[in-house]
């Protein structure tokens, strides 16, 4: 019993990453319709800035997010106007899809070549610091992560909810020329949503740097982990994002404790395809991920 | 001459190859309802959709108020003033009644009147103060026509244009969102309206066109072209309504 309430705990608090991760491909899909496949680059690469910044100046990962995350949110814009402004009005989603997966190996090799192909991972002071209660081990580092998750998905629910530009996103999700005809600029709205979203990246960044080692390679993975939780938790919803997160890693750890390490991958993978099959809205989510026609 | 508010002039439209109107010209006088009549594809919500500035045409021009608008984007058109109410009424169906209207006001301009247009916007249907926090979605069809219009109407707009305000709504409805339109037009805005339902619009209307496959082929009063047997005989039917 101890174990399993020990396993899930492990899950929830690896999971937060993918939740977080999860949100910002929730809000680039809301407007742009597709699955932002870079986003598990461009976590890898803010990771990288965080190590960068720890080794060269060092400076606290969590520090980092103060400079990281404007960072990123910055770079999304200008992302958004250079690549992504034309694709994004087409009809044809591929254009914006093609756009994204150039971008993921751009950056892959921009990192292999900038930071060589040596995983990466940092050993910070606290690195593994734990806390007991009762009887669970945590490491107060993936603790923080959930704390850094839990945080993201509020801001992002009450900038959505409580701010005019946030009812904008939210309107120019649901239908992007009604929003135009309310003298909205639409694009403006979607470069928001998409800076929003590369600033999550930024914050999952910080998280990465802390309790994975990670190289060139892992933001495609990443990137899937996150499409797998958010098709979990379905489009729509900030908290049902962050759920699917949260419960892909409690996925993965259940498959790594009862059936052994060599079945995580499959597990996820298996859920993943189940979910979409049998249940396309997600678990919270308004609307499928994958259009019934 | 008298006060025309919006004056469109040999404006041809096109999407990609298919061009969708051909020179064509109207004239909205300030104060007025001016209907825009004609068969399903006969390139009505496309000449709204241009003066919207949603559409772009490859050559004419429309002017408001004298100044020519075809360089401006739809921001810059909705705040001088002209507002459209699309067809299907495209409410955003999963946020609320107030959120919906908020967005009507987006604009600084319609920003700073806000109290004063939602008090408007209740007085002239009641019924959305009762639902303010409820879906847009989840309202009746009529429900959700008024919020379209009232939505329009946050954006204190000089022009409204409206396309097809009665499709799938009853008689009754129908009725009651025409007076609902007379109404805001004796308040002082200036209406412009696509309607399928032929017989109502041109009675409400002081002035009318008739559009068939892009082109304008018949303008008038409302009473003349209700009178002109080949308007009643292509549009009009029995009983008034094509629906």
């Amino acid at each position: 019993m101890g174990s399993l309430v020990q396993v899930l705990t492990n899950g929830i608090l690896l999971g937060s990453m993918y939740g977080i991760a999860a949100i910002g491909l929730s809000l680039i899909f809301g407007t742009m319709r597709i699955i932002f496949i870079a986003q598990g680059t461009m976590i890898v690469l803010f990771a990288y800035l965080v190590y960068w910044s720890f080794q060269k100046a060092g400076i606290d990962p969590y520090l980092s997010l103060l400079t990281v995350v404007p960072l990123a949110f910055v770079l999304g814009l200008g992302l958004f106007y250079l690549l992504f402004r034309k694709a994004a009005a087409l009809e044809d989603r591929n254009v914006s899809l093609l756009l994204a997966v150039g971008l993921m190996y751009l950056i892959d090799n921009l990192i292999l070549k900038a930071w060589s192909a040596t995983p990466r991972g940092l050993n910070i002071s606290y690195s593994s610091a734990m806390i007991v209660v009762w009887g669970l081990r945590v490491s107060w580092l993936r603790l923080a992560l959930l704390g850094l998750a839990l945080a993201s998905a509020f801001v992002v629910y009450a900038f959505l909810k409580k701010t005019r530009v946030g009812t904008a996103v939210r309107a120019a999700s649901e239908d992007m020329e009604a929003t135009t005809i309310q003298g909205i600029n639409s694009v403006w709205v979607s470069a928001i949503s998409f800076a929003i979203g590369i600033a999550l990246a930024g914050v999952a960044g910080v998280g990465m740097a802390t309790v994975y080692s990670f190289d060139y390679q892992f933001g495609f993975v990443f990137a899937i982990k996150a499409l797998v939780a958010l098709a979990l938790g379905g489009i729509g919803n900030v908290f049902g994002a962050l759920a699917g997160g949260l419960l892909l890693g409690i996925i993965e750890n259940l498959a790594a404790y009862y059936v052994g390490i060599a079945w995580i991958e499959i597990a996820s993978y298996g859920v993943f395809m189940l979910v979409l099959i049998f249940l396309p809205q997600g678990l919270f989510g308004r609307r499928a991920l994958v259009k019934k026609v | 001459m008298a006060n025309q508010l919006l004056e469109v002039k040999e404006l041809s439209v096109a999407y990609g190859d298919v061009q969708a109107l051909w020179d064509v010209s109207l004239e909205v006088e300030e104060g007025s309802i001016v209907a825009l009549v004609g068969a399903n594809g006969a390139g009505k919500t496309t000449l709204l959709k241009s003066i919207s500035g949603l559409l772009h045409p490859i050559t004419g021009h429309i002017l408001f108020e004298g100044e020519d608008l075809v360089h401006l984007n739809t921001k810059h058109r909705v705040d001088k003033g002209i507002v459209m109410v699309p067809e299907g009424r495209r409410l955003f169906q999963s946020l609320t009644v107030l959120e919906n209207l908020r967005l009507g006001a987006y604009l600084p301009k319609a920003r700073a009147d806000y109290d004063d247009s939602l008090e408007r916007v209740f007085a002239l249907f009641p019924v959305l103060k009762d639902r303010m926090n409820g879906k847009a979605g989840l309202m009746s069809g009529g429900e959700q026509q008024m919020l379209a219009i009232g939505r329009a109407v946050m954006a204190r707009p000089r022009l409204v244009m409206i396309d097809e305000a009665s499709l799938g709504l009853s008689p009754i409805l129908t009725r009651t969102i025409f007076d609902l339109i007379v109404a805001l037009n004796v308040q002082g805005t200036t209406v412009l309206l696509v309607e399928q339902n032929i017989h109502m619009a041109l009675k409400i209307c002081s002035k009318a066109y008739v559009m068939k496959t892009g082109h304008m082929v018949l303008s008038g009063t409302g009473g003349e072209l209700l009178a002109n047997d080949d308007v009643r005989k292509a549009y009009v039917g029995e009983r008034g309504s094509r629906l």
